[in-house]
Formats: C-alpha cells, structure tokens, sequence
C-alpha cells in the first residue's frame, strides 16, 4: 500500500517527539500534531483527545495555564510557530477593521488606516499593549457590527464573483480553442472534397475542358475560404462584445458605515444618515386653540346678543354667534402676551433676517430653469 | 392668538434708531436739507422709501403697478413693491382695497400668507406695499400648464400649506372673501402664500353687515349667491374647497357664467338646496324657490368618489365636508386640519420638492395688480354680466 501524499507530509522527521506524551513518530507513524490558536503549544492528536474530550482543561505543557477547547485545535499550516500566530492575529484583525477606501474622505486617510491596523496587529503580535488593543478592538467591533457585516457580505461577493469571471474565462479560451480545430478540421475537409471534385470533374469532362474547370475549382475554393474567413470575423466581433457587457457589470455598492467609527478609525466619509421623518403637522407647528388667560364658554347671556340665536336669517348665512364671543374673548386678553421689549430686542435681531426666506432672484431661476431642464 | 401692533414689522422704532445714516442718491441732499422743518412722519416716511430700492416693472393694471426691488443695504434681498394708483377711482382719498390689505397684511405674520413688510408713500402721494417676494408664480399656472404632472401628495401639500393660511386668517378673525388659485402665489421654497387682502375685512361682529358681492364668482358659495349678509368663515372654505377640486380636476369645477348659472351648477353638483338640508335658507334675501319638479337631491360620498377618484376615499370625504351647502355644517379650517386626510398615505411631498415653472415673476406681478374679486382678462365680459342678473335677482 503506497502511502498518500498528506500522510509523507505528516510524517516529517522520523524521530519527532510528542512534547506532552514523548511518543515519537518512529513508534506510532500516524501521529498527527495539532495545536491551539490560545497558546500555539503543539501536542499529537491522541494527547488532544485524552485530555480534552471531557471538556476544556487547562494547557498540559508545563507553565502554561491557558484553558484550551478541543473543538479550537486544528493542524498547523506553518512551519513556524510564530507565522501561524501572526496570521492568526491577522485574519482576526482584519476581519473586524474591514473598512474598504470607498469609504474614505481621501487616499491618505486609507493609508492612514492601513498603518493602524498594521500597527494593531504588530501590537498584538509582540504583545505591546495587549489589554489596550483589544478592547479598543472590541468596542469597535460591537459598535460597527452592522458596517463590518455588510463589508463581509461585500468581500465574499467580490470573492465569488471573481471565481466567477476567472471560470467564465477558461470556459470561452477552451470554447475558443475546440472552435480553432473544428475550424482547422472543417477547413481541411472542405479543401479535400473540392480536390475530389474537381479530378472527378476532371475525369468525366471533355480534355478541352480542364483548364475552364481547373480555374473553376480554384475559384470556388477561394470564395469558400473568404466566406469562411467573413464568418469568423463576425463571430470574434460578437464575443468581444460580449465580454464587453460582462466587464460592464455594474460596481458593488458602497454600504454606509454608521457614526464615524467610534474614534478609532479617522478620516472616514460622513455618512448623511437622512433623518427621520416627522410625521406630517397639518397645523404648520403652531398649536391650535391654546388660550392662555380664558376658557370660552358656550353662552355668555346678553339682552342684546340673544335674539340672533332666533334669526334664521343670520344664522343660514353661517354667522356663529360663538365665533363673537370667542372674538371678543381674544381681543380683550390679546394684549396680555406681549412683551414688547421682548420684541423690540428680537426684531432688531432679526430686522434683516426677515427678509431672507424670500430668496435670491438667481437662486429662483436657476432652479426653475433645472427643472424644466429635467422635463 | 394673541399679536400685538409691533409684531408687524413697522418702519418707525428702527427708521428712527437709523435716522441720518439713510445714503440716498437722488433725495439726499434734499432730506439733509430740509430734514429740520418737516414732520416728523414725513422723515420717517423717507427712511422707509429710502430702504428700499425700485429695479424693473413687473406688471401693470388698472390698479396697481408692481415693481421688482430690493433692500438698499443688501441688493440679493428682494421685495415687490406694490405701487397703487391713487388717482385711478378714488379722488379724495385712498381706495378700500388698499385700506383692507394694509390692515390686514400688517397684522397677520404666517409662512402661508404674503407678507408686508413696510409701507410708504411715494413723491406722488401714492401709496407704496412692500411685499414679500414670491417668484414661483401660483397655484393657476400651475394647474393650467398640461406639461406639469402632480399627485395627490402635491396637493396635499398645497391644500395642507393653504388651509393653515386659512386657518391662521379665520383664527385672528379675518375674512379673505377672493381665495382663488391665481391669489395662491408660490415663495422660491415652494411655500403657497395666500396674497391679495384687498377683499379681506374682520368678521363676526353682530347685526354688522357685509357684501354679498365679494369672493370670484366660480369660487362663491351659495350663502353669497343668495344674499346673506352676515356670514362666517365658511365662505372661505368653500372657496378652499373649489380649490381642492380644481386641483383634482385641473378645471374649474363649478364654473357658471352667470351668478344665476353658478347657483344652477351648484345645484347641479351637490343638490338642490332645501330647508331640509339647509334650514333658513328659504330666508335669505336673493333665495330663489327652486323648481319642486326639479329638486335635485343632495349628493353622497359615492358621487365624490366618483367624481374625484384621485383624491381617494379620505380626500373626497374631506371634499364633501368642505363644501356642504349649509354653511354651519361645512367644516371650519380647524376641523378640516385636523381631517384623517393628512395622516393617510401618500404623506404630502416636501415643499421643496413640489412641481415648479419658470415665468413666475411676470405671473406674480399680474396676480398683484389684480383687483380683489376680478376675473381674468377673458372673463372680463362675463363679469360684468354677471352684475346685471344680480341686481335684476
């Protein structure tokens, strides 16, 4: 039984020891090492399953106190420690600091960026403020958690798009290579068949004759060739344009990061959040019926008011004996709100504000003559 | 509400603080001069015409000639300047139209009524409102011009923008007595203003009198057509109401040619109006008896609907309340503010984004030499028509 690729891999140096249960490769050849993205101590698969199946225990190399699940142990893709630890680092970083530059005032605010997440990640690396880093890093990633989903969504798209064109475009080099032969093959035949023809013609026709058909069949051949060549020539026309549309393909939208990145990140692009809508005030803000000094009573008896209650006349033209009273109401309280040093103070302040709202005579027409422009 | 005369920006507190320091080209010199030995009312008078700056001409009537102008001090900040004609009727002294709309204007400060922001009187004695500029034109040319689409969210919004006015000018008990969609003129921001008080007076005083012969015709109600002389605020309404319609429509609704044609569409439209329906208006001084074969009965919310398919089963419900043939049962501007219309969908566009025409200056300045109550050139024959079946009635 000839031994797999992976396992020769696996196998490495004959005398490779376990550093948890000292059994060395020479005795147990399968022996798979694994480790833990928690503390990177390397230990072989049997170890992993001894000490970890019953749930999370502590790091069985000594000095090491890290508690470790089995479910996290995975197979190491580096040689080195260190570079296993580093992309680890990495990955996790970047899978929360995942601005992308549309997002950006300017090329170098990404810079910018791109320098702090280095730095985070060397920070982490070599363990420089460890405590710091992360909890920025957390407080980042719960307070950005909608944006950074939506440029996850983004990055796989793009990923899978990518793999996309990459399969659309070894479909159509081997579409355009198998039309090549069949091309190459149909070309040979036809040139065969016409040589057939024209000896058979050849044979059957009067001696007289040979160099009327000889020219024939040359010329034959020749409109074949250039039909064919027209033909092709269209064909390639109408690919490249289809490959035009499909590099046409409309860019991924930019997704809108919310309240500026919590302070870690700088020079992101101010999103206009569009307020909320209020909801529709028919009254324009001002409140209606708000009497400060009365309330309005249904009757106030009067010899001289009462008899229009009897006056059909009036009152089928609409004339509301209420609308009186609330008049007559109003004017005689209607000097108790004002202040008038209060509005003197506040007309001055506003003397020329006043005027403002009605707009410049060129801002009018430039948006009058917009919008008949968009008609 | 309560307003006070000071609310009204009146040019004497700050004439005065400005006093001398007016750069008046023309008339400098003269008022340096003569500034001692003149009334006091004379000076400020000057300080006020001299804050202002006449450009061009907008337009020209009988009545009226509006110019384009601005403030001396900020030449981006327009005005229109209504100059009334002093000698045109009115020999010895101002003429109503005038004395209404100062009075008025001056005392009502509202986003959805023109304002007035000074008053002068120019070399000529003649007579001199500083208006508020409005150069998108109003709600006609709009209505008219078949190239501009608009939905019901842009009629909600200028229904919403028109009965605030309304109601704002009912509130302060002031009558408007000529809303019409040529008096709905448009700010640069897309705000509807009510303009031209020239018909206006204050309303509610009892046993007091007031003219039947007020309010366009086509936009009358019927209490007016029959004469009453005391009235309410649903005069108004029913104005706002043909509005509303007109709007929908895109035509006038009930456009008679006659005052005696108008009341026969009215009957024709929303009933025939009986004692029934409208208790004591048999007793109104121009009631006509209507033909007790011909009673045409009132008309249900399914005719609205019908009629109005646009507006939807709110909008024609809140239709059909506006324009209620007994004035006391038509809504008032407060009820119908308050009507389920503005909370249903679609929610009135933004004023900015409502539809909009160039050509609206020209438009503002024939809207403003206009006399209250005044048809349009066209219907100039009509009108006067018109006066004579009123008086034979």
């Amino acid at each position: 039984m000839a031994p797999s690729r992976e396992a020769m891999v696996n196998r490495g140096d004959e005398d490779e020891v376990c550093p948890v249960c000292k059994s060395s490769r020479y005795l147990n050849p399968d022996m798979r090492f694994l480790i833990n993205p928690e503390c990177y101590h390397k230990m072989c698969e049997s170890c992993v399953d001894r000490i970890f199946s019953s749930g999370p225990a502590n790091c069985p190399v000594a000095g090491c106190h890290k508690t470790l699940r089995k479910n996290r142990f995975r197979k190491q893709t580096f040689e080195d420690i260190h570079v296993e630890r580093e992309v680890d680092i990495r990955r996790r970083v970047m899978t929360v600091l995942n601005r992308r530059e549309e997002e950006f005032d300017s090329k170098l605010d990404w810079d910018n960026f791109l320098e702090q997440r280095e730095e985070i990640i060397f920070n982490l690396v070599n363990g420089i403020d460890v405590a710091k880093t992360e909890a920025d890093l957390q407080k980042y990633a719960a307070d950005n958690m909608r944006s950074i989903r939506a440029n996850q969504v983004i990055e796989a798209k793009e990923v899978t798009s990518f793999q996309e064109r990459q399969n659309q475009e070894q479909e159509l080099a081997r579409m355009r290579r198998q039309a090549a032969r069949e091309e190459y093959e149909n070309e040979r035949k036809e040139l065969l068949a016409g040589r057939e023809d024209m000896l058979s013609r050849l044979a059957s026709g009067r001696p007289a004759d040979a160099a009327a058909i000889a020219r024939e069949g040359q010329k034959v051949m020749l409109k074949k060739s250039s039909a064919r060549r027209s033909e092709e020539e269209r064909i390639r026309q109408k690919q490249a344009a289809l490959r035009g549309t499909d590099a046409k393909k409309p860019g991924q939208p930019t997704v809108a990061a919310e309240e500026g990145g919590s302070g870690l990140i700088k020079g992101l692009k101010k999103i206009k959040t569009p307020e909320p809508e209020k909801p529709y005030d028919p009254f324009g803000g001002i409140i209606p019926n708000q009497r400060d000094y009365f309330t309005l009573q249904d009757h106030y008896p009067s010899t001289y008011l009462d008899p229009i209650r009897q006056d059909t006349r009036m009152l089928a033209g609409g004339y509301d004996l209420q609308e009186y009273y609330s008049r007559t109401m109003l004017e005689a309280f209607a000097g108790l709100g004002c202040f008038i040093d209060d509005e003197l103070s506040q007309r001055q302040a506003h003397s020329f504000n006043v005027m403002k709202p009605v707009g410049t005579q060129g801002a009018a027409l430039a948006a009058t003559s917009t919008s008949t422009a968009g008609k | 509400m309560a307003f006070s005369p000071l609310v009204a920006p009146s040019p004497s507190a700050t004439a005065l603080l400005k006093k001398g320091s007016a750069t008046g080209q023309e008339n400098e010199s003269q008022l340096r001069h003569s500034s001692s030995d003149r009334e006091i009312t004379e000076q400020l008078n000057d300080e006020v015409r001299h804050k202002y700056i006449k450009a061009k001409k907008l337009g020209e009537g009988t009545y009226a000639v509006v110019f384009l102008g601005h403030l001396r001090a900020d030449p981006s900040s327009f005005v229109a300047i209504k100059k009334i004609k002093v000698n045109a009727e009115y020999k010895d002294g101002l003429s109503m139209d005038a004395i209404r709309e100062v009075k008025y204007l001056q005392e009502l400060s509202h986003p959805n009524i023109i304002a007035l922001h000074d008053v002068f009187s120019s070399k000529d004695q003649n007579l001199n409102l500083v208006l508020e500029y409005l150069p998108r034109g109003d709600l006609e040319m709009l209505i008219k011009d078949s190239n501009i689409h608009y939905g019901v969210a842009d009629i909600k919004a200028w229904m919403g923008m028109l009965l605030r006015g309304v109601w704002f000018c009912h509130k302060n008990f002031v009558l408007h007595r000529d809303i019409k969609p040529n008096n709905l003129l448009i700010a640069s921001d897309g705000e509807v203003k009510l303009a031209d008080f020239g018909l206006a007076r204050s309303f509610a005083d009892p046993y007091l009198n007031m003219t039947h012969q007020v309010i366009t015709r086509w936009y009358r109600p019927p209490e007016l057509l029959y004469g009453a002389r005391q009235y309410s605020g649903a005069v108004d309404i029913w104005s706002v109401a043909m509005v509303f319609a007109e709007l929908l429509l895109r035509v006038p609704f009930v456009a008679g040619n006659s005052d005696l044609d108008q009341i026969a569409r009215i009957c024709e439209a929303f009933g025939t109006p009986t004692e029934d329906n409208w208790p004591g208006v048999s007793k109104l001084p121009n009631y006509i008896p209507a033909d007790a074969n011909h009673l045409i009965p009132g008309q249900s919310r399914d005719f609205f609907l019908r009629q109005f398919p646009t507006a939807g089963a709110v909008g024609a419900d809140l239709l059909m309340s506006m324009c209620t043939l007994d004035p006391r049962k038509r809504s008032t501007a407060y009820q119908a503010l308050r009507h389920s219309w503005w909370a249903t969908e679609p929610r009135p566009t933004n004023k900015e984004d409502l539809p909009r025409k160039s050509g609206g200056t020209k438009k503002m300045g024939d809207d403003l030499t206009r006399r209250g109550g005044e048809l349009d050139d066209q219907f100039k024959h009509a009108a006067r028509q018109l006066d004579f079946s009123a008086m034979k009635a």
